[in-house]
């Protein structure tokens, strides 16, 4: 059971280049295809992306999840900070707030947090709830991206 | 060809995305691109473990697809909000049965225009969207905000 003495924490800040190829790899993961030739050349083609209104080749708009998997043990590590049982795990709820391009070769800073905890239900129906904020601040200082993430115990 | 806000009613449709059948090997791409390595999306002696039929796909890929049905119709720079609520999970299709099974791995990402309105000194519009699979099931439903010229 997630342990509520964990609401409000900090998670160790984290900072990771954008890497140009791990953006051609996701994209073509969520578009489906077999190699790179055969998605938007936005992803991997700087001249496409430049002609397209993009000043650098841009990331999917789900990429920075991505993040969550590469620190602090990714979705196991984090469960288990939080006293959460994975095999009762669901993410329930994801959504991002666009406020910036994030570009291949930016170095992003990412600030996470418990953001709130709380059981929601009686009995045996009553689910556990965890929701994590995290910010995703750019090189020159400017937050991108929030995410928040809901993830509830059965 | 960018979509611009005054082209756009409440009431209008987001061209309908139908994916590809989702395969194992769809999921196993989805787990290296993300680093999301958890065994019940692609080892089937795990989740025979956990009792389970079947491995799933992640639910962020299903989230990926809805992200690439947006972007096909308005481009990425546009969006300010995308957000999703998880509502059931996909099995992928079998090799070996799929006059069976591909209806439930294809994902169809459909959508409306429910609100035009200024913030920030942009034009916005809110489009609710929602992903279910050839059987109809729901895999998710949420919403993407966006800022057209």
């Amino acid at each position: 059971m997630a342990d509520k003495s964990k609401l409000g924490m900090e998670f160790p800040t984290y900072t990771f280049v954008v890497e140009k190829e791990k953006i051609a790899e996701f994209a073509v993961a969520v578009s489906q295809k077999d190699n790179r030739e055969q998605i938007n050349p936005i992803y991997y083609d700087e001249e496409a992306a430049t002609k397209a209104g993009y000043q650098g080749i841009p990331v999917p708009p789900t990429f920075l999840t991505s993040s969550f998997f590469w620190t602090g043990g990714g979705l196991i590590g984090t469960a288990n900070i939080l006293g959460i049982d994975l095999s009762r795990l669901l993410h329930r709820e994801e959504e991002y707030e666009y406020f910036g391009n994030i570009y291949a070769n930016d170095v992003i800073t990412r600030k996470m947090k418990v953001v709130d905890m709380l059981k929601k239900g009686n009995g045996k129906k009553s689910v556990e709830v965890t929701v994590l904020e995290a910010e995703l601040i750019n090189q020159r200082g400017e937050l991108v991206l929030k995410s928040r993430s809901r993830l509830i115990e059965k | 060809m960018d979509v611009n806000y005054d082209d756009i009613e409440v009431g209008n449709k987001m061209p309908a995305y139908t994916s590809a059948p989702i395969t194992r090997t769809h999921l196993v791409r989805y787990a290296g691109a993300s680093g999301d390595f958890n065994p019940l999306h692609y080892d089937q002696t795990f989740v025979k473990v956990i009792g389970m039929n079947n491995v799933i796909a992640h639910g962020m890929l299903i989230m990926g697809i809805a992200g690439e049905a947006i972007t096909s119709w308005i481009e990425n720079k546009y969006l300010r909000k995308f957000n999703v609520r998880f509502l059931s999970m996909t099995e992928p299709v079998d090799w070996d049965d799929t006059e069976n099974t591909k209806d439930r791995a294809t994902i169809i990402v459909s959508g409306e225009i429910v609100k035009k309105f200024e913030e920030n000194g942009e034009k916005r519009i809110q489009c609710d969207i929602i992903a279910q699979d050839a059987l109809g099931s729901k895999k998710l439903s949420g919403f993407f905000i966006a800022a057209l010229p």
